[in-house]
């Protein structure tokens, strides 16, 4: 997890805890888990990028 | 997207799980009915209000590996067989077809081996085989298991997860996941008090940054692979 979105998700944490509502709470805390999915797949992506550009035989 | 919610519960306000779901139902545009809530059926009534819909969701408790009985009458009244497929007309086709079922087994239950010895897809067969024959759209069925179990955090998950299976475009992929969320973010953030409106912005703006990003990723990867095929 890099510094920036551990930030965020600090953020949300507390913009969640602060909604009276429970649905309210629920959107927030479950846009969290996108969040971590966006992170985590931009990881996976950006790997497979610099894997497959990293092409010795090509060069 | 209009999503027509049919309940069928012979008890309805004595269930927690379905009072729950009712209460985290979306703002959006939902039809939500009690089956055994109405005195008659009104085939008609009934039948446009499958007509207009585009999902579809039959709710309820497992009974026996089925549905309680009010929804299989409503079926054997409702679903006559010219309005299914009769006339040739299929006026369902296209439509999606969702279950949300509760049980009062644990997940692992349903599973060959398991308690049950039988998975929720087998039990709910004949839904699927209705939806197949009225050339519908059957969706990954929704269960819920042991409510009365839920620890917050779950009941929380439980209110998205829910709204999503009634609201968001199948299937649950991040893509789809994501406008779901980027489709409500902005209201979601406007309402929220002045004093938390800042932080909202920065969560919205920074989600979709994310999300612009992991495009141009995707944009890439698939240039790179198609060079890779030349």
């Amino acid at each position: 997890m890099t510094e920036q979105s551990a930030w965020l998700r600090q953020q949300i944490d507390q913009l969640a805890n602060q909604q009276s509502k429970f649905t309210d709470r629920a959107f927030w805390l479950a846009l969290k888990q996108v969040v971590a999915e966006q992170d985590r797949r931009s990881e996976q992506l950006g790997g497979e990028v610099d894997g497959r550009t990293w092409r010795p035989d090509r060069w | 997207m209009t999503t027509l919610v049919l309940v069928s519960h012979p008890q309805l306000a004595d269930s927690t799980s379905q009072q729950f779901l009712k209460e985290s139902l979306p703002d959006e545009t939902i039809i939500w009915e009690h089956i055994e809530g109405q005195s008659t059926l009104d085939v008609a009534k009934e039948q446009e209000q499958l007509r207009h819909a585009d999902r579809v969701i039959l709710q309820f408790p497992l009974y026996w590996y089925a549905a309680p009985a009010g929804l299989k009458q409503w079926e054997d009244t409702v679903l006559t067989r010219t309005f299914v497929y009769g006339d040739h007309r299929y006026p369902l086709a296209g439509k999606e077809l969702g279950i949300v079922v509760t049980t009062g087994m644990p997940k692992q239950a349903f599973q060959r081996g398991g308690a049950e010895n039988m998975t929720l897809d087998a039990a709910l067969a004949p839904l699927a085989a209705l939806a197949h024959r009225a050339k519908m759209t059957w969706l990954p069925i929704f269960p819920i298991h042991q409510f009365g179990y839920l620890e917050e955090p779950e009941k929380l998950q439980l209110v998205i997860d829910y709204q999503r299976y009634l609201t968001q475009k199948q299937p649950d992929s991040l893509t789809n996941r994501q406008d779901w969320f980027a489709h409500r973010l902005s209201a979601m953030v406007d309402q929220l008090p002045a004093e938390q409106q800042t932080a909202g912005k920065l969560i919205a703006n920074v989600f979709d940054q994310n999300r612009e990003h992991l495009d141009q990723l995707t944009d890439t990867l698939a240039m790179i692979k198609e060079q890779e095929d030349d």
